[in-house]
């Protein structure tokens, strides 16, 4: 029998990065190490911090970064990227051996999803080969970036909705060289978080095929 | 012992990976389920775990490189003194693995095969040669020629110990191309079947060459004289055997050219994909569209299970058998398929496997293809519906439907099922759409 059961957590106020990465590798060790068959999903905001995989370039942290920022390394793929308050961060602690054990699937199926919540409010938005991400024409809107143990994920997406965009300048966004963001309220200014909040919650749990429950 | 630690496939597109960090150093001491290194595929990172307890003993791809699905990477001793032996044997791999890496910027490689050729004659060093057969032609060229090979068939050829230099490019300007690698390796043998009677396309693991070419006397637990009890495992095979007794079981055979296979199997052999988790791919594959094959009896009526578990019987050396379970092998890739089949191999025969690990089996496969056995049949284990005894594969006159006379490889298998939940027809159905897979289309259970 399949456990598809996940704990969501969507807390209201905006939490410190390194906060929350404990609960994700709580609920890894617990799926793990077989102590519970929950998954976890966390959808939520952070204070402004830098995160990069590690393997990343240090190079794509720009001179113009303030010295006392907060970066973290930490167990994922792909370059650096930038969070903060008014982009939604979304974290999937998921164990694959309950899907497909393929981590190729398991991006492009993140993909979709980003690009099925854009559509709820008709942004048209595309993958682009080789570029890991979701993208409004030439722009990046969305950013994933995961890591996984013994088929179990951790980390997961980030949109930007009505963030200051202005803090990508110091780094280079993914390491991709003039890579441009852009944000949902740029395309409709009316969009408050908490809107895309709750479609997310709904689009993972149907993509994803299971129940939430409490802790 | 030495256990070595592969390249993971991430998906199953990946081809190749990039080890983004070693977390543990040569000489670390590391527990079973304990991560070892991180791979990155795309935008994602893996943690590559330990099998086993023991010693990383050694570290054949630095952080930074990129290696091909199933190659090996590491190495992982289980006792504290094999440390030094096994990184004298790798110190020359490693750092000729890593020179070539600093010219390997642009898409075309130069080699100089001397270099190699040189540390071969270390006594160590030739010691690895036997056992790997790695750069066996490279020590005969003492020539400094130089050599322009894709940076993949230059891997190949090292693997498969080919000596580049002999190689005909057929790529621009001659560059080796792995497909001239491939060819290399093939021009030796001018009748391709008469050298492989043996090597039959039911391999079943590494060592059954050994019990197929050596005269051992066969298995007996006692002396002649004596009755030896039956140990616990032999009393439940006994067990289960006897209740098929009640069950009206029907067999039906199929004989499968297995050319294709064959030439699948040796170009995916390399990345440590095994001819047991290509069979039990290939069971699963066409038991997706045979439900009733993987169906069961019960007092209930016909039972489905949820999912399809390939279960293969192992003979145990002190008596008795097991029947480790690979679980639905459609989800799961060859090369995975592989690594989780040598895992219950090694686990099972030191009687370290869960319970559910070998009882939730919906499907049998029983293969004595390495002793060459010719065909036989399997007694239905309880519980299940069907179980498929597969014999070797061997050259066969094989008369063409307008009158060509041709000489293939064939295999012969022969299902035993529980008529009353799968009937003849189902049964004949289910072997037609297995050997249409393995006779014309192989190649699809990479996936």
């Amino acid at each position: 029998m399949l456990h598809r059961t996940s704990i969501l957590q969507q807390p209201n106020k905006i939490l410190y990065f390194e906060k929350v990465l404990k609960v994700q590798e709580t609920y890894q060790q617990y799926l793990m190490r077989g102590i519970s068959k929950n998954q976890f999903v966390w959808i939520g905001e952070h204070n402004l911090c830098y995160t990069i995989g590690r393997g990343s370039d240090k190079k794509n942290l720009l001179p113009s970064l303030d010295k006392n920022a907060d970066i973290f390394t930490i167990n994922r793929g792909g370059e650096v990227t930038c969070h903060m308050p008014g982009q939604l961060v979304v974290y999937l602690v998921l164990d694959l051996n309950n899907y497909k054990k393929d981590l190729n699937w398991y991006l492009r199926t993140i993909e979709e999803i980003i690009i099925k919540i854009l559509r709820q409010f008709d942004i048209d938005s595309s993958r682009k080969k080789g570029f890991t991400g979701v993208w409004c024409g030439n722009k990046k809107i969305a950013s994933i970036g995961i890591g996984c143990k013994r088929w179990i994920t951790i980390h997961g997406f980030s949109i930007n909705i009505n963030c200051n965009l202005n803090h990508f300048e110091n780094i280079v966004p993914c390491g991709i060289k003039d890579c441009v963001m852009t944000k949902i309220c740029d395309f409709n200014p009316h969009i408050r978080i908490i809107d895309v909040k709750d479609i997310v919650k709904n689009i993972i749990k149907e993509e994803f095929n299971f129940n939430f429950v409490s802790e | 012992m030495s256990h070595e630690i592969f390249m993971p496939a991430l998906s199953s597109t990946m081809t190749e990976g990039k080890i983004v960090e070693w977390l543990k150093n040569p000489g670390d001491k590391v527990e079973r389920g304990e991560s070892v290194l991180v791979v990155e595929s795309d935008k994602a990172d893996m943690d590559v775990e330990s099998f086993q307890d023991g010693y990383l003993a050694a570290v054949l791809m630095p952080a930074g490189s990129t290696a091909p699905v199933g190659e090996t990477i590491g190495i992982i001793v289980e006792s504290e003194n094999e440390i030094e032996s096994v990184q004298a044997q790798n110190n020359n791999i490693s750092t000729a693995k890593d020179k070539p890496k600093k010219i390997e910027v642009n898409d075309e490689v130069e080699i100089q095969i001397t270099k190699k050729a040189v540390s071969v004659s270390s006594p160590i060093e030739k010691e690895k040669t036997k056992e790997k057969k790695i750069e066996v032609n490279a020590s005969t060229s003492n020539s400094s020629s130089r050599v322009v090979a894709s940076p993949k068939a230059k891997k190949i050829a090292s693997q498969m110990g080919i000596d580049l230099s002999k190689v005909n490019g057929s790529g621009p300007h001659g560059r080796i191309q792995v497909d001239d690698v491939m060819k290399a390796k093939g021009q030796p043998v001018s009748v391709p079947w008469v050298g492989e009677g043996n090597t039959s396309a039911s391999i079943i693991n590494v060592n059954s060459n050994k019990s197929v070419q050596s005269n051992n006397p066969g298995n007996s637990f006692g002396n002649p004289g004596e009755t030896i009890q039956f140990n616990t495992l032999q009393k439940a095979v006994n067990k289960n055997m006897e209740s098929s007794l009640s069950v009206p079981c029907f067999r039906v055979g199929y004989s499968i050219d297995t050319d294709k296979l064959d030439s699948f199997y040796k170009t995916v052999k390399q990345n440590g994909v095994t001819m047991t988790a290509i069979l039990v791919k290939a069971v699963a594959n066409a038991l997706k569209n045979h439900p009733q094959v993987n169906s069961s009896y019960s007092e209930d009526g016909i039972s489905y299970p949820e999912e399809i578990n390939v279960a293969v019987a192992v003979a145990m050396e002190d008596g008795g058998l097991i029947t480790p379970v690979l679980k639905d092998p459609n989800k799961t890739d060859l090369f995975e398929l592989s690594r989780e089949w040598k895992d219950l191999v090694k686990r099972s025969r030191a009687k370290q496997l869960e319970p559910e690990e070998y009882s939730t089996g919906t499907f049998t496969l029983s293969n004595l293809g390495m002793f060459g056995v010719d065909r036989f049949d399997a007694i239905l284990p309880p519980g299940t519906g069907a179980i498929l005894a597969i014999a070797a594969s061997k050259p066969t006159v094989v008369a063409g439907e307008n009158g060509s006379i041709s000489i293939k490889k064939v295999m012969q298998v022969n299902l035993t099922a529980d008529h009353r939940v799968i009937y003849g027809a189902d049964g004949a159905a289910f072997l037609k759409d297995l050997a249409n897979l393995i006779e014309n289309h192989p190649e699809t259970l990479v996936t």
